[in-house]
């Protein structure tokens, strides 16, 4: 057992497996849930398969965010809440790693939720794309998880463990339904609409039916600023409700 | 005495304050521990002993003066890197097991002490591969203690380490604190154990709302607060029962009166001249509360409430 930022970094994240793994009340819902709802509106319901490629888009979106916002929102405020992470604090751990950890399971994570879409996608709805196309694809939606990480460590970071689960949830209603990552937002009402133009979900699923090649046109220049602008002004959050629950 | 590794003494506070809302939780604590040996920090609850520890620990910002750490500021990496610590209220992640838990702070140490030394020191084999959440209380605990030594600190924080241990958990914990001692690692501990003060520590810091009110080695204080409990009833007022000889401190319980004395015969026999009648009388020796009901109430300047 020797010292090293990469040692420190490869048990934490080992044990963050683990917990995962040992929790499987969390994860099997977890991976279950966007892979299920991608086939029953992509393949089961009537009128479904000329929308499986648009689907697969906004679900793909859906299937990252749900490990990334719980993984953090809820997994953080628990392990505040019970002093962990004062524990943790009080020892040379560097936070660095305790993010960096927390990330790579959530990532893998996601991969594995992703994956499982891409499977039902690909086998089940037949969706049909080039390689490349996929890769993209999978490579966009992956790095969709960054900002709703932001938000979840925001949430952990501000809300007390019993409130953050119910937080989270709601955070995670509003982001999927109003986002448009089940239903599209052009069915939508016009007031829905604009709602929608504020939550990074739908511009995320927008940049990535750009890059699915769905049908219809997405403005993926705009969704583009929109992301990262969104993306700073949460690590900007995350920062201060670090800080402020530091210095309390 | 300087820690031998570090060059420094582990613990230097000056006029330390530290404000919750109106609440001073620390109020002017100066205070020097040097490097090597036991203190306990004993008090009732409130007393600033936990703050104390987390400021040290870093993990609270003190609101005015001054707390060095092993010659670093509180909280600065390199005393993190030799200290360790068991918190009062910090459970460990509830799916890893004991030993995984410790693998895992392991990790986070320049020269951390290798497992199987630790599991012995510990005597915590036959539970190291459990998961946390399935341990009890007093399990629990010691999985902490363990996670407080495992990186080979040169100073160890332990906040009320043996509250929930059973007796022979407790034996085990103060064996290893001992054996720490000798190798001249410092050890922090609070207490409400005027027992546990007794056989461990060499030093011992009273504290009273935010303030040290005696911080001697533990023979003294053991002198100052011996003595013994003398109740019954009685019809003496307080006044005049705080000026019979040897008297420490008077508490009324009911329609008991409570006497803290340094010399039960004398205080008794002052008491018997004045009030012949007195009567449901016992003597025992003071437990920790009533010894330091006698502290801290000459400390707040009251001889009854």
């Amino acid at each position: 057992m020797s010292y090293s930022i990469w040692n420190a970094f490869q048990k934490e994240a080992g044990a963050e497996l683990l917990k995962l793994l040992r929790a499987p009340e969390f994860f099997i819902p977890t991976l279950v849930m966007p892979s299920g709802f991608y086939a029953l509106f992509a393949i089961a319901l009537p009128g479904s398969n000329q929308n499986a490629e648009y689907m697969l888009a906004t679900f793909g979106v859906f299937a990252v965010m749900g490990p990334s916002l719980f993984g953090f929102g809820v997994g953080v405020a628990n392990e505040r809440a019970r002093g962990w992470l004062d524990l943790k604090r009080a020892s040379p751990a560097p936070g660095i790693v305790y993010i960096a950890s927390k990330l790579t399971a959530t990532l893998l994570f996601a991969s594995v939720s992703l994956g499982l879409v891409y499977v039902i996608a690909g086998f089940g709805a037949g969706v049909v794309m080039e390689r490349e196309v996929w890769v993209s694809l999978f490579g966009v939606q992956l790095l969709a998880s960054l900002p709703f990480v932001l938000l979840g460590l925001t949430l952990g970071f501000s809300f007390e463990s019993n409130a953050a689960v119910a937080v989270t949830n709601l955070v995670f209603m509003v982001m999927s339904a109003l986002g448009g990552l089940w239903i599209p937002v052009v069915i939508f009402p016009p007031a829905l609409q604009s709602i929608a133009q504020l939550l990074p979900s739908y511009h995320l699923a927008e940049i990535a039916l750009f890059v699915g090649q769905a049908p219809g046109t997405h403005h993926v220049m705009q969704s583009l600023v929109v992301v990262l602008a969104m993306t700073g002004g949460l690590a900007a959050l995350a920062l201060f409700s670090w800080a402020r629950q530091r210095s309390s | 005495m300087l820690d031998e590794k570090t060059n420094q003494p582990a613990i230097i506070a000056t006029n330390l304050v530290k404000t919750f809302g109106r609440t001073r939780a620390l109020d002017g604590v100066d205070l020097e521990i040097s490097a090597g040996g036991i203190t306990a920090l004993l008090g009732s609850n409130g007393a600033g002993k936990t703050t104390l520890i987390n400021c040290a620990l870093g993990l609270t910002a003190q609101s005015k003066g001054d707390i060095r750490v092993l010659g670093q500021k509180s909280g600065h990496a390199l005393a993190r890197q030799s200290t360790g610590a068991m918190l009062q209220n910090s459970d460990l992640p509830d799916l890893l097991t004991a030993r995984e838990n410790i693998e895992l702070m392991a990790s986070y140490y320049p020269d951390p002490r290798a497992l199987d030394e630790v599991l012995d020191l510990c005597e915590m084999r036959e539970f190291c591969d459990v998961q946390y959440k399935k341990l009890s209380g007093g399990q629990k605990r010691r999985v902490q203690f363990a996670l407080a030594i495992v990186g080979r600190p040169r100073l160890i924080f332990l906040d009320e380490p043996t509250t929930g241990l059973d007796s022979d958990a407790r034996r085990i914990l103060w064996k290893t604190v001992r054996t720490l001692a000798e190798q001249n690692v410092t050890i922090i501990l609070t207490t409400h154990y005027l027992e546990e003060a007794d056989a461990l520590a060499d030093r011992i810091i009273v504290m009273n709302e935010g303030r040290i009110i005696a911080d001697a080695p533990t023979t003294e204080i053991r002198d100052t607060v011996g003595g013994a409990l003398i109740r019954c009833v009685t019809r003496i007022n307080a006044r005049q029962l705080a000026t019979l000889s040897a008297v420490r401190s008077v508490n009324f319980a009911g329609r008991f009166v409570e006497i803290l004395s340094a010399d039960a015969v004398a205080s008794l026999r002052a008491l018997l001249e004045i009030d012949p009648e007195l009567s449901d009388l016992t003597i025992e020796r003071p437990s920790l509360e009533e010894a330091f009901l006698g502290l801290t109430n000459r400390a707040n300047g009251k001889t009854d409430p």
